[in-house]
């Protein structure tokens, strides 16, 4: 088990921030490694989206939906090494983790202990709860049948009967990544769904929030912490209905919609974030952001066949309402072509989908 | 498709008292925020996104494209969670400001009055993170949560009775009562089923003869075997206390063990071969 647990942490943890030093000398890297984390993240998801979709379509093997997204992984490190080395040979200096603990008060460093102490309350409790959702019936069976089988889509989850391909789940196939997880590992999809990716999400949201609270409170020391505790307050105490992001959360964390609505989305903010101070600096924006929200909006389409509509949604009218205030209407152009992907698998969904 | 859109919104925000803190923090966000590229994304986005959700046009077009269950989803783009944090990170960042102005002019003044002002900021926030846990509903408290049996999160009935049924090798199908079908699959994608999930959803409307005998409150042995010979199960969970006409064992039934409060039985007459295994 301590060797699979190994073989996950590389895979959720030291491949995607190995992978997001492609973006190690952008923007200053304000967020240090958890940027690197989060962005090294979402481009393997997205490649995973760009990947799987063909390959289930074509009702291929999962096996070779595996070695597809080896390559992928191989090729992305290959580039992140090739930046790294670049950067050495300038003499960049890759401090990964920016700060310290220099100059802290008191009252920054009790509100980072209370920030730390909540955030592993609600890890532990990720292990130790379980949640009875419904819908794992048919996500975490889709998982485990995946392992298993190695057919994509091809068996009703619920009975296991043979089927026709189900389109409409085909095209968000976070199930899919969560299979890959649990046969490279060797761990049972249903541990994996269930008890280490709501570990690595949670930590991955409160990661976002961090890297907002970066940018939100550049200067002030003590209020990034308490922004935190803020969002954690948020977050424990927003089961106030069924239907809330932070329910999905802490409650449903494995699911892509989750994913979808306390990771995928509150990136794009952070981006949308640095693109507007962009225009409002007269600066120009730049490429990796674009790549970034590109990456973001295929990543909304793994996780829910709804995210391509709430990022075409969001984009369309942050961008809109940054042209009009900033007057850059220029910058539609490429906030449009990020949004490509998910006019693509909407389409699909429509000719496709019953 | 204007009502279902404001329904969807009214269920979503449960009491109501997030979104007086949501509006509350926009109202001072309008007022204090100075900086242009905040107000843009945490003001106008958000007043905007909520327009389109509540257009009738928009409301139609989009619950007649993807379906009216999941339209409460566009709230997900209003960052509710973040705008509230961070007002109550500037109201209490402006206080301890000012107290740092009206410090250096009030020097001289009495011990307790200093005091009283220095606490004064710890107090609002703590006020602040008291105001979102009343209004909130604290997450560990849904009923839905309760202690993991094991690390795969299902009960442990499950996992020793698809355990107990596994064959190497092969599949094999199994009717299970209603508590336990939305978990076998996710332990074990081995273990068929002749129904699913679908049975336990009310709004589905699905209906399988199968599942209501099995869930008969006394189970009709004359009614029930045929209909598990029919489905080609191998084998037929029952809660061990459940009342039952007739015997299994009269229908050729096999008692093949009894674990966690449930008794499996064999059914015989549909083959099962074990493959041989290299």
């Amino acid at each position: 088990m301590a060797i699979q647990l190994l073989i996950l942490g590389v895979l959720l943890l030291v491949i995607p921030v190995f992978v997001g030093g492609i973006f190690s000398d952008v923007d200053g890297m304000r967020g240090g490694l958890v940027f690197r984390w989060v962005s090294g993240q979402f481009l393997l998801w997205a490649g995973f989206q760009f990947i799987s979709v063909p390959l289930i379509i074509r009702e291929r093997n999962f096996s070779q939906l595996v070695w597809g997204f080896w390559l992928y992984m191989a090729a992305l490190m290959l580039m992140a090494a090739g930046r790294g080395i670049r950067q050495i040979q300038r003499r960049v200096p890759a401090s990964l983790v920016k700060g310290g603990g220099k100059g802290k008060q008191v009252s920054e460093m009790l509100f980072w202990a209370i920030f730390t102490g909540l955030l592993l309350f609600q890890l532990v409790q990720a292990v130790r709860l379980a949640y009875a959702d419904g819908d794992d019936a048919y996500y975490v069976a889709i998982s485990a049948m995946t392992q298993d089988a190695d057919t994509m889509y091809l068996k009703i989850a619920y009975t296991g009967e043979t089927t026709m391909l189900n389109f409409r789940h085909s095209l968000a196939p976070f199930p899919i990544w969560i299979a890959f997880l649990a046969r490279v590992s060797g761990i049972q999809a249903v541990t994996v769904a269930q008890v280490i990716l709501p570990v690595v999400l949670i930590a991955m949201s409160y990661g976002i929030f961090y890297l907002l609270g970066v940018r939100l409170f550049p200067e002030k020391g003590g209020q990034l912490p308490l922004f935190l505790i803020f969002t954690e307050i948020l977050v424990l105490f927003g089961d106030y209905s069924f239907y809330t992001a932070e329910n999905f959360m802490i409650a449903r964390s494995r699911q892509g919609k989750a994913a979808l609505g306390n990771i995928v989305l509150p990136f794009l903010l952070l981006l949308l974030l640095i693109f507007m101070k962009k225009l409002q600096e007269a600066e120009r924006v730049p490429v990796w952001c674009y790549l970034l929200i590109g990456a973001v909006a295929t990543t909304a389409c793994l996780c829910s066949t709804l995210g391509a509509l709430l990022i075409c949604m969001a984009v369309g009218v942050a961008g809109l309402s940054a042209a009009v205030c900033y007057k850059r209407f220029r910058c539609l152009v490429p906030l449009a072509i990020c949004c490509i992907p998910c006019i693509c698998y909407a389409l699909l969904y429509l000719l496709l989908a019953d | 498709m204007w009502s279902e859109a404001v329904d969807l919104f009214r269920e979503y925000m449960g009491t109501g008292l997030i979104v007086i803190l949501y509006m509350v923090s926009l109202i001072y966000l309008w007022i204090h925020e100075k900086r242009k590229y905040i107000r843009v994304l945490f003001l106008y986005v958000p007043l905007i996104l909520l327009l389109l959700y509540f257009n009738p046009m928009f409301a139609e077009f989009i619950i007649g494209t993807v379906g009216g269950e999941i339209y409460y989803r566009i709230i997900w783009l209003l960052p509710i969670t973040i705008v509230i944090a961070y007002t109550c990170v500037c109201i209490y960042g402006d206080m301890v400001q000012k107290q740092g102005v009206t410090r250096q002019s009030t020097q001289g003044k009495g011990a307790m009055h200093k005091a009283g002002k220095k606490l004064l900021p710890g107090l609002t926030l703590a006020c602040m993170g008291g105001m979102i846990a009343v209004s909130g509903s604290f997450i560990y408290d849904n009923p839905f949560f309760h202690k993991a049996e094991n690390l795969y999160h299902v009960p442990d009935s499950v996992v020793h009775i698809c355990d107990a049924i596994h064959v190497p090798g092969r599949e094999v199908m199994a009717v299970f009562p209603m508590e336990l079908v939305q978990y076998v699959r996710q332990y074990s994608p081995v273990t068929c089923m002749p129904y699913g999930r679908e049975v336990t959803v009310e709004r589905w409307n699905y209906v399988n003869p199968l599942c209501e005998a099995m869930e008969a409150e006394i189970i009709d042995m004359a009614e029930l075997a045929p209909l598990v010979r029919e489905a080609g199960c191998h084998y037929v969970i029952l809660p061990a206390d459940k009342e039952k006409k007739g015997s299994p064992e009269e229908y050729g039934w096999i008692l093949f063990g009894e674990m966690d409060g449930y008794v499996i039985y064999r059914e015989p007459t549909r083959e099962l071969t074990i493959p041989v295994l290299n």
